[in-house]
């Protein structure tokens, strides 16, 4: 496709490429390639031989089966695990020294890194492919001892952190994609917020994938320390491309004491054109532990890219009052598929969780939740609620409900409420009655249909999310 | 406990070879998966395989028949009733009906073996069974007075499994309530499986009620497929307390517009006991209905288990279903899990479920004391109340006054 077309593309606003010189390591998965990727980021001896041992294990894991959207085979083989623009074997020390055309990308992205960052009040470390290249506001984060900087970075200057916690919610053999995402992640977040800190700002990173047939294997690490705060915003889009590329990222959270986790995310990676070719593949494993007394972790997600969304942003709550929040929007046009939902495990005791969840299926799409809620033995006097509303915009699309439901306790309540409807001819009627197009009624009842997860979100998300909500569901409605 | 398996196809009498071999292939593969275990999807909370094997040291097919075949009528009301011993098909009686319009013969299996099945019992019901009924109701016939099926088993069934089969076909605008009657008491385990094809014809109606007698450590399964046609109604009542294992595994197929099911179940469950209920509702045409009601109340270290499942095809618009599960949890050692799913592929259909699991609520509990009411009575009063709410659809009449008397026991115990 030529650059012309691109972008006259409207159908994916932020569908280009950028050409930069790529550094790439053997292609295929082997123990070669993992110590090319060790060795190119200079990384310790323990954390080569941490990822070794999850090759190892890796060798005897199946992947699974079990989900509703099916996919033609992953050949392993035929994809590069590491890619990043060349100039990150220079680290830049200051923007100006940052290649010009990453700046450009930056900017059709909207991210505020030059003219906008004082105004948005955001530190951006922005992954370009796979290595961070440009970390901000960093002075301002470091006067509060906070540590925001990539999980390379963290590797070299904190192994002390990274040994403790990497691992320790998502474990090296947990099942096929977190393992192989352990042994071959290139690049990533990593956040600690030292005891009794609350973060100024809200931490954000972009990501994009870039270099052709290059799975993204994103490893974020975020440690909220006693009586801490943080909010964290993760976005996606992502270019053009015709062949299917796996994005397979392992996200791991530990609140502990009184700590406060929020994790935003805004996805919208490219789903594939409207007959169904092309589109990425985000098998993501995101999970949290809620390790001390008083703590919280609220997962936000709008998801609306992506050809096969298969992801649960899941709680363990551990600690005794601990509080778990999953709020959802999955939006899939065309024959884009979504199977994600979240896992609610309940240990300590008063523990508590909600979840909301909507499913908005147009198209000849496919939108499932599937969840579990768990509550064991000893955690007694906990509660969950949960709510999953799905909203069927055609009759080709299917939407579905799968939650496990688990109670071991007498003293616990769990509540589980889902619908099932189409969009309300009435509310459709009324709008159009008061001079609203069909779309601009569509997007408006969509909206306050998703209103309860929205307002989760972060104002400048919020917006985004608004914006995306609308654009995703173009000429579903006839 | 594959090896302690003593399952002989030769114990069933009168089998032409063709018979014997498609059972063999029938035993075969259920040899290859064994009972169900929680690896299976539709096992995951009901691990039967660990069940078994922690209960019994060894099973075998049953081909014993006693010679003394008594067992108690029900006279609360009066009602037409088949009986069956360990399966077989002893006697039938139809006082109050014209008896040329009632089809009641021993089940026939020369068809009805298919082999492609994942459901490892109903291999292994296919290689065993022997006995059961085919019923068949006449067109334009409604029947006056309930039919009562007393599925009677004796009491030297140790260690025994039970395998047959049923048919029922209701043709056009007939009309049929079953009662089928669980009657047992011994204190030997043993195991029953089967499989029920039930066939309603339009504008027919059927209401299927599963009551237990008394407590007994019996392990059942019981498969129902039921399809059915235009203006059909299917509604079933489950009132299985005192089993010590129960999966009902319930599958009702919509096929034709206008039809309705329904499923109620109400569950006391007490010390070990664990019992399933699962449904599976295809919506395969448009304007029908289903309605799932589910109320376990768990005490001890019991186990109840909700899965359910709608199925809603694309061409099956205006579709109305819904699911609601509710557990009262009375010990910490007692647990609930459900799972109720929804598939829809049309739009123009309103589906939505529900599930909570709690406790009793304390302040009712309070009330009622302040009353002067005693604390264990109170809480009788409200399981009482909780669970006979699913018998409120049911007319008014001896049979509902016969099942909530027989509830009342179940919940103060038998």
């Amino acid at each position: 496709m030529k650059p012309e077309d691109l972008k006259n593309n409207k159908d994916y606003k932020y569908g280009f490429t950028t050409d930069v010189e790529n550094v790439r390591s053997p292609k295929g998965l082997s123990e070669e390639t993992i110590r090319f990727i060790s060795n190119i980021k200079k990384e310790p001896k323990w954390m080569l031989e941490w990822r070794l041992k999850a090759f190892n294990r890796l060798k005897v894991l199946k992947e699974p089966d079990w989900q509703k959207p099916k996919y033609p085979k992953i050949d392993y083989q035929n994809l590069y695990y590491y890619s990043a623009p060349k100039s990150a074997s220079e680290k830049p020390k200051s923007l100006d020294e940052i290649d010009p055309k990453i700046l450009e990308t930056y900017k059709k992205l909207g991210i505020p890194l030059v003219e906008q960052k004082r105004l948005n009040g955001i530190a951006v470390d922005a992954v370009f492919d796979s290595v961070s290249v440009a970390t901000t506001f960093k002075d301002e984060l470091t006067k509060k001892g906070i540590i925001f900087c990539s999980i390379s970075e963290a590797i070299q200057k904190h192994p002390d952190l990274v040994k403790k916690y990497l691992g320790s919610v998502i474990p090296l053999s947990d099942h096929y994609f977190a393992t192989l995402n352990s042994a071959v992640f290139t690049d990533g977040s990593f956040v600690y917020i030292p005891p009794n800190t609350k973060c100024p700002m809200e931490l954000s990173t972009y990501f994009r994938i870039n270099a052709s047939e290059t799975g993204q294997f994103e490893r974020t690490l975020i440690i909220a320390d006693k009586g801490s705060y943080v909010s964290y915003l993760e976005g996606c889009t992502a270019p053009m491309r015709d062949e299917n590329q796996l994005h397979a990222a392992n996200v791991e959270l530990v609140a502990l004491d009184d700590a406060e986790i929020k994790y935003s995310t805004v996805q919208n990676w490219y789903p594939g054109d409207e007959k169904g070719v092309g589109g990425i593949y985000n098998f993501v494993t995101k999970r949290g532990a809620c390790r001390g007394k008083n703590s919280k972790i609220s997962w936000t997600q709008v998801e609306t890219g992506s050809a096969i969304t298969w992801k649960y942003p899941s709680c363990i709550l551990q600690g005794d009052n601990s509080v778990g929040e999953f709020y959802s929007i999955a939006i899939t046009n065309n024959f884009q598929k979504a199977d994600t939902g979240t896992k609610m495990i309940h240990l300590g005791k008063n523990t508590k969780s909600k979840i909301i969840s909507k499913g908005i299926s147009a198209g000849n799409a496919d939108n499932m939740y599937r969840g579990l809620v768990e509550i064991k033995n000893k955690a007694i006097n906990s509660r969950n609620y949960t709510q999953c509303d799905s909203l069927l915009m055609s009759n080709k699309c299917g939407a579905h409900t799968i939650p496990y439901i688990k109670n071991n306790n007498a003293t616990s309540t769990i509540e589980h409420e889902a619908t099932t409807t189409k969009i309300n001819e009435e509310q459709l009627y009324y709008c159009n009655q008061r001079g609203l197009d069909q779309e601009e009624a569509v997007s408006l009842i969509v909206n306050g249909f998703c209103k309860e997860v929205l307002q989760q979100l972060p104002m400048e998300f919020a917006v985004e999310a608004q914006k995306l909500v609308a654009i995703s569901l173009e000429g579903s409605v006839g | 406990m594959k090896q302690n398996y003593d399952f002989k196809i030769d114990k069933i009498k009168d089998l032409t070879s063709e018979e014997i071999s498609l059972r063999k292939k029938n035993l075969d593969l259920f040899y290859q998966t064994g009972f169900p275990n929680k690896k299976d999807e539709d096992w995951k909370f009901s691990d039967l395989n660990s069940i078994l094997s922690n209960n019994f040291n060894k099973i075998a097919n049953n081909d014993f028949l006693p010679r003394e075949k008594e067992f108690k009528i029900i006279d609360e009301f009066e009602h037409n009733f088949i009986s069956l011993f360990n399966g077989k098909l002893i006697s039938k009686d139809f006082p109050y009906e014209e008896k040329n319009k009632i089809l009641i013969n021993n089940f026939n299996y020369k068809d009805g073996l298919a082999l492609d099945s994942k459901n490892s019992l109903y291999l292994l019901n296919n290689a065993l069974a022997t006995g059961g009924f085919s019923l068949e109701i006449s067109k334009n016939y409604k029947l006056k007075k309930p039919l009562v099926v007393y599925n009677n088993f004796s009491n030297s069934l140790k260690e025994k499994i039970v395998n047959y089969k049923n048919s029922i076909i209701l043709n056009e605008n007939s009309e049929l309530n079953i009662i089928n009657y669980i009657n047992n008491s011994s204190k030997e385990n043993f195991m029953v499986n089967i499989l029920e094809n039930i066939n309603i014809k339009k504008d027919s109606s059927l209401n299927n009620i599963l009551i237990n007698n008394s407590k007994c450590n019996c392990y059942f399964y019981k498969y129902i497929k039921s399809d059915l046609e235009k203006n059909s109604n299917f509604k079933n009542y489950l009132l299985s307390s005192g089993l010590k294992f129960n999966k009902l595994d319930i599958e009702i197929n919509l096929n034709e517009e206008n039809s309705n099911s329904s499923v109620f179940s109400a569950l006391n469950l007490i010390n070990k006991e664990h019992q399933e209920i699962k449904t599976r509702i295809n919506h395969n045409a448009s304007n029908c209905n289903s309605y799932q009601k589910v109320k376990n109340v768990l005490n001890d270290e019991s186990k109840g288990v909700y899965q359910g499942k709608i199925f809603v095809k694309n061409i099956a618009q205006k579709t109305d279903a819904y699911q609601l599960s509710k557990a009262l949890i009375l010990n910490d050692a007692a647990e609930f899990d459900a799972k109720p799913e929804l598939e829809i592929y049309a739009d123009d259909v309103k589906c939505s479920h529900g599930s909570t699991s709690g406790s009793i609520d304390l302040n009712s509990i309070h009330y009622l004391k302040s009353r002067g009411i005693p604390e264990n009575e109170a809480y009788q009063m409200l399981i009482n109340g909780f669970l006979s709410e699913i018998l409120e659809k049911l007319p008014e009449g001896k049979i509902k006054n016969f099942l909530k008397e027989k509830l009342e026991r179940q919940i103060n115990g038998y």
